[in-house]
């Protein structure tokens, strides 16, 4: 420290500048440098709908009842008239132009004011269109909070406390952990503006070795950077089309993250950009060498040979999707033996394997393989299949996978409708919205990711924990619900055990 | 900006046709609202609820004890003696909560039944909603918690039964509200939102609350987390310390969520000089949190309760310390839960609110209307405040205590225990019913 201060003075001297001068200059190129630092940020705009959910509640209104109601208002309060004109409603249900009449029950929230007010003519249900929206994993729950995420982009905040199950089975029967004083920084108002989300794709040596003038020895890490540890993956069964690969393409372009995208569509549409990975079916391997700007290519399942010939045929980084059946164990291991730096696991679109182990266990099993063979950092893990709510993204990366791969939320992002079971990826069926305005469906898309990612931001805040990166694999910073469970009810006649293991 | 007030005509109309409907629905004149209800607070739940607030009594003919969710306090039912083992009904069944057990030179307070009622900030909600809650406190020989929103005149009335919170934010902390009070809470996290901080929508902050806070109105008012100045278990006992200066005799209480290492949280409040520690589960209510926060961030408080029990006992200082449960408390089955699970008492929030009349429709952020509550709980909006008038807010909780209290006795007497205070800790009562059974 105090050579350094001598040489500058001794260098300010010879230069003529005088201490207070090379003060300013370094404070000048200080503030040059802190000017040209560019945040990573998510360009969020409001968008209204086009094709809008059905809405949340029905509302019945007997007109004789509310006709005898009104008389008798007007006999009671006459002539006050902001008495009998006042409604039951602050959101504005009976305030169209001939009242309750004519409800409009997209306006409804479920107070109930109006029939507890007046339960003789007013009754408020639940909409079963609203309620037969999804399947039984991915719930009309999920599909309403995607779609206000995608209209907004914000963070869905409400009052009262949670309405759900305790616990439950998958990622429900995981909790994140919380720090009572420790932040990731003590800058801006939570701490958490700081937090960064980026993550690196592909391989990073275990060590790095020097030679004796301090030159590195062997390779340099062969990775690239996302700033979201969230990519689009396939568009699952039959809603893969044109547009919806365009709209994908432009969005994990502003957003910067990856979009995984059938080659031939890819191919056909002249799709070939950083952000573009083209997944190749083994048969095609060769054509690899057709995406010049692509950083990553990936191929649909393991294949030694159809991973030489892709290795061969490209610069880029070639990852393999495994999906979680059978052997994948096994498979997964002769990847990277082979020098596999992405693995694409995939399980359904439940989240499950055939024999039903959740993926937030097949996630850790996976990380924690590569961990005990020693080379988990070599290897980037991409893990995809029951990812619906925000709340899974930083689930999944605490069971050990470095980003997660998005199918289902971009359809109901985009305000698609699904048809019957959404368990199985080639067998979805569903449609996308008659006139998919591309600038419309980005912003949707980019409102998405903003959500999602602040919603990380909250997580990792609460955390305490500064990057993404350092989630990955904290298992510790989680708490399964049957081990608390276990750990509480310990002893409790008729306890034996949680239900969701 | 003019600000157009109600007629008392308005209001009275409104409040009129509002009572009268709770009412006929907590009597089931017109069967159960179809959309009323979610697993935590199920219709049955909210109904008897409101019967309760009604009528001082427990209703025959609906599920006043549990909710639907599966899980925690759903799953858990008492062991009762035989009915020839039973006490008798009697108010001598004693079910007082001494709050000072650390045996020093403060304040002994003791409470007459095991809970007081929650921090609620003036904002959040409104001074009727906190007047109510305030004057039944009184009545109860118990507190309220004013929450971080400040300390309104009107409370200084009731100051014996108002504890103070002091927030990371310490809107509208003062030292006469400091002195003012038998308690003083420091608020580290709220279970709703752990490790997130508190934020006042800017709707809602209105030109009385923005003054009480030492804002501007209508600009959103953050509590950050955590307080900036505790990075360690000696800044917390700092923190006490300053309380302590200012009033000597205050108790000092502590309100932590539910992280993994929440026992080690406990035993280190308790180090640093809390005679309570309150913790605040994840289930527990809010007037705005991130529906991401609600579930996912810490555990539920039936899940921490045992934790920090037997972390206390092996520590040695269970009987120095008051430990206070909240988050998802909704019932008097509940509260008898949680103290056989481990705790001293609890802490009560959404259960005064459903008193009150709210039907859990989750808009107290300010919903689509950006007016709030509306049924006048929850916002601090000039029409919307009144149609919950203190009297009547007051009258209706204390049925709803009085209710709760003899359940509570109820418990008691079929367990043969004369005293709340005997049941802490006692998990040997409790049956687990295992969705076989349940269902």
């Amino acid at each position: 420290m105090l050579d350094t201060i001598t040489s500058v003075e001794r260098e300010s001297r010879a230069n003529l500048l005088t201490l207070e001068e090379f003060g300013a200059e370094s404070a000048r190129i200080g503030r040059e440098i802190a000017d040209g630092y560019d945040r990573y940020h998510i360009d969020i705009n409001e968008v209204d709908d086009i094709d809008p959910l059905p809405h949340r509640f029905l509302v019945k209104v007997g007109k004789i009842g509310l006709a005898k109601f009104i008389a008798k208002e007007v006999l009671m309060y006459f002539p006050h008239f902001d008495v009998i004109f006042s409604r039951p409603c602050t959101y504005g249900v009976f305030s169209g132009p001939v009242g309750g009449f004519a409800p409009r029950p997209k306006l409804c929230v479920g107070c109930l004011r109006c029939t507890v007010q007046h339960p003789e003519f007013v009754k408020v249900l639940p909409n079963p269109k609203m309620l037969a929206l999804g399947d039984s994993y991915t719930t009309h729950g999920h599909i309403a909070a995607i779609d206000e995420e995608a209209k907004r982009g914000m963070v869905p905040v409400r009052g009262q406390g949670y309405r759900g199950r305790f616990g439950g089975p998958g990622f429900d029967g995981m909790l994140t952990d919380m720090s009572e004083i420790v932040r990731p920084s003590r800058d801006g108002i939570h701490g958490r503006e700081l937090i960064g989300t980026s993550v690196d794709i592909g391989s990073k040596p275990m060590h790095l070795s020097f030679d004796q003038n301090g030159s590195l020895l062997g390779s340099v890490p062969d990775m690239f950077t996302i700033q979201i540890p969230l990519v689009f993956d396939l568009p699952p069964g039959d809603l893969g089309s044109d547009a919806l690969a365009k709209v994908i393409d432009s969005t994990s372009s502003l957003v910067d993250t990856l979009a995984c995208l059938d080659a031939k569509t890819a191919s056909r549409l002249g799709m070939d950009a950083p952000n573009i990975v083209p997944v190749l079916a083994v048969e095609d391997a060769a054509r690899a060498s057709e995406f010049h700007s692509a950083r990553l290519v990936e191929l649909e399942g393991w294949d030694a040979q159809a991973f030489e010939e892709a290795t061969e045929a490209t610069d880029a980084m070639v990852g393999v999707r495994i999906h979680f059946d059978e052997g994948w164990q096994g498979r997964m291991t002769n990847a990277v033996d082979s020098g596999a730096k992405v693995i694409h696991l995939l399980a359904d679109l439940h989240g499950r394997d055939p024999n039903g182990t959740f993926v937030s266990g097949l996630f850790k099993e996976a990380h924690t393989l590569l961990i005990d063979q020693g080379r988990r950092d070599t290897v980037t893990l991409l893990g995809g299949g029951g990812i619906v709510g925000a709340d899974h993204v930083p689930k999944a990366i605490i069971s050990g996978m470095d980003a997660v791969a998005l199918d289902l939320p971009v359809l109901f992002a985009i305000q698609g409708r699904s048809r019957g079971s959404l368990k199985h990826r080639d067998k979805v069926r569903g449609k996308l919205p008659k006139k998919l305005d591309h600038d419309w469906a980005v912003q949707r898309l980019v409102n998405l990711c903003g959500s999602w990612r602040d919603q990380l931001l909250e997580i990792l805040g609460a955390m305490g924990i500064r990057e993404v990166r350092r989630l990955r694999g904290e298992f510790g910073r989680s708490m399964v619900v049957k081990h608390l469970e276990d750990e509480a009810f310990e002893g409790i006649l008729g306890y034996h055990g949680g239900e969701f293991a | 900006m003019t600000i157009i007030r109600p007629t008392q005509t308005l209001i009275n109309k409104t409040t009129h046709l509002m009572r009268d409907g709770l009412n006929a629905h907590a009597f089931g004149e017109f069967g159960m609202p179809e959309a009323l209800g979610d697993a935590r607070w199920t219709d049955e739940l909210i109904l008897s609820t409101w019967y309760m607030a009604e009528t001082g009594e427990v209703p025959d003919n609906l599920n006043f004890k549990t909710g639907k969710s599966d899980g925690g306090f759903d799953r858990l039912e008492f062991n009762y003696l035989e009915e020839s083992e039973w006490l008798g009904h009697s108010e001598e069944i004693d079910t007082s909560l001494p709050l000072n057990r650390r045996g020093d030179s403060k304040n002994e307070i003791e409470i007459d039944i095991p809970w007081y009622g929650g921090g609620m900030s003036y904002g959040s909600v409104s001074v009727n909603v906190m007047m109510s809650r305030a004057l039944n406190a009184k009545r109860w020989n118990t507190f309220m918690s004013t929450g971080e929103g400040g300390y309104p005149n009107e409370l200084l009335q009731i100051k014996d039964n108002v504890i103070t919170q002091v927030a990371t934010g310490y809107f509208g902390v003062e030292e006469r509200t400091i002195k003012a009070s038998p308690i003083v809470e420091f608020k580290y996290a709220q279970g709703a939102k752990p490790g997130l901080g508190g934020h006042l929508l800017a709707a809602k902050a209105g030109e009385e609350v923005a003054k009480m806070r030492g804002s501007v109105p209508f600009v959103s008012l953050f509590s950050p987390f955590p307080f900036h100045s505790t990075y360690s278990v000696e800044d917390h006992s700092k923190h006490l310390d300053w309380i302590e200066t200012v009033n000597p005799q205050a108790l000092l209480a502590v309100k932590v969520s539910t992280p993994h290492d929440v026992d080690m949280v406990a035993v280190g409040s308790f180090y640093a000089g809390a005679h309570i520690i309150h913790l605040d589960g994840s289930y527990g209510g809010t007037g705005a949190a991130p529906e991401i926060a609600k579930k996912n961030i810490a555990m539920p408080i039936e899940l921490a309760i045992p934790k920090v029990h037997k972390f206390l006992q092996k520590e040695g200082v269970r009987d120095k310390v008051t430990l206070i449960a909240s988050g998802g408390v909704r019932t008097a089955d509940d509260i008898a839960k949680v103290i056989a699970l481990g705790a001293d008492g609890c802490v009560l929030g959404t259960t005064d609110l459903v008193g009150m009349g709210c039907t859990r429709c989750s808009n107290c952020e300010g919903g689509p209307s950006r007016r709030g509550c509306p049924w006048g709980l929850t916002t601090t909006d000039v029409e919307l405040q009144e149609l919950v008038d203190q009297d009547w807010g007051s009258k209706r909780l204390n049925n709803l205590y009085t209710a709760m209290q003899w359940r509570l006795r109820d418990i008691l007497r079929k367990l043969g225990l004369s005293s709340v205070q005997d049941l802490r800790g006692r998990t040997d009562l409790l049956k687990y019913i295992s969705k076989e059974l349940g269902e």
